[in-house]
């Protein structure tokens, strides 16, 4: 059995639990099993990060520490955590001044950053430790005749030779669990582009467009549901759906990958929180 | 930089104002130069297609010629998304999201915070985490109803230990 600890990062445990609970449960169905990593703090992404480089190298190294502590690689779920955490242990395994600082810090309270533990965004796990072949053993109740689309989230895909997730242009993990499961991935105009979320502080009307676009142009594909990888994607891609710039069009379901994955494993809706979704996505769900 | 007049030398167009340079100092800002002005960043930017407020290309020519003022009291280098679709595609391999982190930070150095980031800092620095006052019983019954613990546990002795460190000031904007 192996075994991660987990990095929720501040949103997942807020306003997506049913996500957090999916992981757990269809990750368990493989023999995966995660531990919670307590005593945490948030990895510093977007508001820290962009103020001050070493106390963002010193929020996220803790992190890494603290897995390190545990002596266990690390899982992160959220774009943004799996971003930062990616890109603080790449900098502190090449910069030794930055990493004597953070350190320094670490030290007194009896952690230190060495560079032992991996990071790896769900997607990762998917593909290099439980593997296409076994996922598709695992399927005892194949999806018939549904088109989803495949978003993967900026931070999680980019920049590719940091992140090392997926083909940073031409991203196929989602999209490949897709037709494993037995459905139709279906591509549409500009499925590498942001959900718009990033930008929500400094100008919530122009991020709302931005988000509204990918929606009508995976809307154009005749999609039945779309299937995120990160927590803000998935919140922002349903947020744009109301409210009156969104209009009375059909709300499209968006669905964490281990809630879409999660009942062709044969995996009940309620252990994956399917209850908890804004657009409900059953009719995608029940489509056997 | 002051306005140009007619007795002024033409303006040096290669990039190589002291402010292109102290960017190219600061950990982040090290491909400035390497920029060649072509616009695959402003054509790739989801910010520019939806405002005509910012333009990617734009913002680096400004810091190539050296209107260090003008940048660092703007809000153009905090609208990028950081999405880095115009980096896959820049040909010369600019990294414009690290460029505009690296001014950023400058920008704060000197006080220049915009307030939704300057709260959001406030917060995180306080509680360690963003969502504290966003976690309510509500949250915590989903939570419990899922199986999950309801006790997030999150650290905040750390983040004010970096607060005394790194921020004693705060930004002054």
């Amino acid at each position: 059995m192996k075994e991660f600890v987990l990095y929720t990062g501040c949103t997942t445990p807020v306003r997506l639990p049913a996500y957090e609970r999916a992981v757990e449960v269809v990750l368990e169905k493989f023999g995966i099993h995660l531990s919670t990593m307590k005593d945490a703090n948030c990895c510093g992404a977007q508001y820290i990060e962009s103020v001050n480089r070493v106390a963002f190298a010193a929020m996220s190294g803790r992190i890494l520490a603290i897995a390190e502590s545990m002596d266990m690689d690390i899982l992160a779920i959220c774009g943004a955590c799996s971003g930062s955490l990616k890109h603080v242990k790449h900098d502190l395994d090449h910069n030794e001044e930055l990493r004597d600082e953070v350190n320094t810090i670490l030290e007194e309270e009896g952690l230190k950053y060495t560079g032992t533990v991996d990071v790896k965004h769900l997607l990762q796990i998917f593909r290099e430790d439980i593997g296409y072949d076994a996922i598709k053993t695992a399927v005892v109740n194949p999806y018939k005749d549904i088109r989803l689309a495949a978003h993967y989230g900026c931070h999680v895909t980019r920049p590719e030779e940091i992140v090392q997730v997926d083909d940073a242009e031409n991203p196929t993990i989602i999209d490949r669990i897709i037709e494993v499961a037995g459905g139709t991935a279906v591509d549409y105009t500009g499925k590498t582009r942001c959900c718009g979320g990033p930008l929500l502080a400094m100008d919530e009307e122009v991020g709302n467009a931005i988000g509204r676009d990918k929606i009508e142009n995976i809307r154009k594909e005749n999609v039945d549901g779309i299937v995120t990888a990160c927590v803000f994607c998935d919140i922002q891609l349903t947020q744009v759906q109301f409210g009156p710039e969104a209009g009375d069009k059909p709300k499209i379901p968006v669905i964490t990958l281990p809630q879409f994955l999660g009942p062709a494993l044969g995996i009940d809706f309620e252990s994956l929180g399917i209850y908890l979704n804004k657009i409900n996505p059953a009719p995608v769900l029940e489509a056997h | 930089m002051t306005e140009q007049t007619k007795s002024d030398p033409p303006i040096n167009h290669a990039p190589s104002s002291s402010f292109a340079k102290e960017i190219e100092q600061e950990p982040g800002g090290e491909g400035i130069m390497q920029c060649i002005q072509c616009g695959m960043c402003t054509a790739s930017c989801m910010v520019a297609s939806m405002t005509e407020r910012y333009r990617p290309r734009k913002l680096i020519q400004k810091i190539l010629l050296g209107k260090r003022e003008e940048v660092l009291n703007s809000e153009l280098p905090w609208l990028c998304m950081t999405c880095r679709l115009c980096e896959e595609r820049c040909q010369e391999d600019v990294d414009l999201s690290e460029i505009f982190t690296a001014v950023r930070e400058i920008a704060a150095r000197e006080g220049h915070i915009p307030h939704v980031f300057q709260n959001t800092i406030d917060k995180v620095l306080e509680d360690g985490w963003l969502l504290n006052d966003a976690y309510t019983d509500f949250e915590e019954d989903d939570r419990s109803d899922l199986g999950l613990d309801p006790d997030l546990g999150w650290n905040n002795k750390f983040v004010k230990k970096l607060k005394k460190k790194y921020f004693k000031e705060g930004g002054k904007k």
